[in-house]
């Protein structure tokens, strides 16, 4: 009985039952479990950091994006800014993938990710200012 | 005098011992450490799948953030945590340090807003 309760088993069967719980309106099956078990091998399909919500197809606009992103500028476009508390580095933005910008918003904005800065300034957006920036941002990667 | 003078030392011993602990990551050790990243993040921390964050040149501490935020549940997000979860603070200052080592697209937004700069 210890053994079911060794911290290998619980951490694989929580990592088993995360992405359930997270889907709950489809039926749990084999297939959907254990995402992580395949993860190191290969890159999966799906993110689980989004699943929270099911964006309609909106188009980021980089041109309308570069207006939005003027109050980010404040903690974003000073080179090597630390946040007064905690005491870590803001985060380099320009250049980042833009689905990974998108979810990040999304996620200050559900909860699934929290900083009290980040929590308000996502809170005013909407899905279209959330794809702009996205599209503005990730932009720089491509010059 | 001398008690002062005592205090002061020991005050600016302790900054330089923090500081110092901040800065303790082993790249090489990171390195190794970090392959089983590069399935999502790619080998040289430049994903090619935009769903996953660009890694390379970006702020050590605050990826060091991140992974303790994964680790202690504050971000939730399923195959991160499992990813988070085996790390020693000693692991995730070393991978941390290799990713920032890393060139790559990030930058801040220095130069980058209309209306400002």
């Amino acid at each position: 009985m210890i053994r079911w309760l060794s911290p290998g088993c619980l951490l694989f069967a929580s990592i088993c039952v995360a992405p359930l719980a997270a889907a709950a309106t489809v039926p749990a099956t084999a297939s959907t479990a254990a995402p992580a078990a395949s993860a190191a091998a290969t890159a999966p399909a799906a993110t689980t950091s989004s699943a929270a919500y099911n964006a309609p197809a909106i188009v980021g606009n980089a041109a309308a994006g570069r207006s939005k992103v003027y109050t980010c500028h404040g903690c974003h476009g000073i080179p090597g800014y630390d946040n007064a508390y905690p005491n870590y580095h803001v985060p380099r933005i320009a250049g980042q993938n833009q689905k990974y910008l998108m979810d990040a918003l999304h996620d200050y904005q559900s909860g699934n990710r929290s900083h009290p800065t980040m929590d308000a300034q996502a809170e005013s957006l909407s899905d279209q200012d959330i794809a702009d920036i996205a599209a503005y941002l990730s932009s720089f990667a491509k010059q | 005098m001398q008690q002062r003078f005592l205090t002061i030392s020991l005050c600016v011993l302790a900054v330089l011992a923090s500081n110092m602990a901040s800065a303790s990551g082993d790249i090489s050790a990171g390195k190794q450490k970090a392959q089983v990243c590069a399935a999502c993040h790619g080998a040289d921390g430049n994903p090619s799948d935009p769903q996953y964050p660009r890694l390379a040149g970006q702020y050590a501490d605050y990826l060091a953030q991140a992974l303790h935020e994964y680790k202690d549940g504050e971000r939730k997000n399923a195959i991160m945590a499992g990813m988070a979860a085996p790390l020693t603070d000693q692991d995730i200052e070393n991978v941390t340090a290799y990713f920032s080592s890393l060139p790559g697209k990030l930058s801040d937004l220095h130069g980058k807003v209309q209306g400002g700069d």
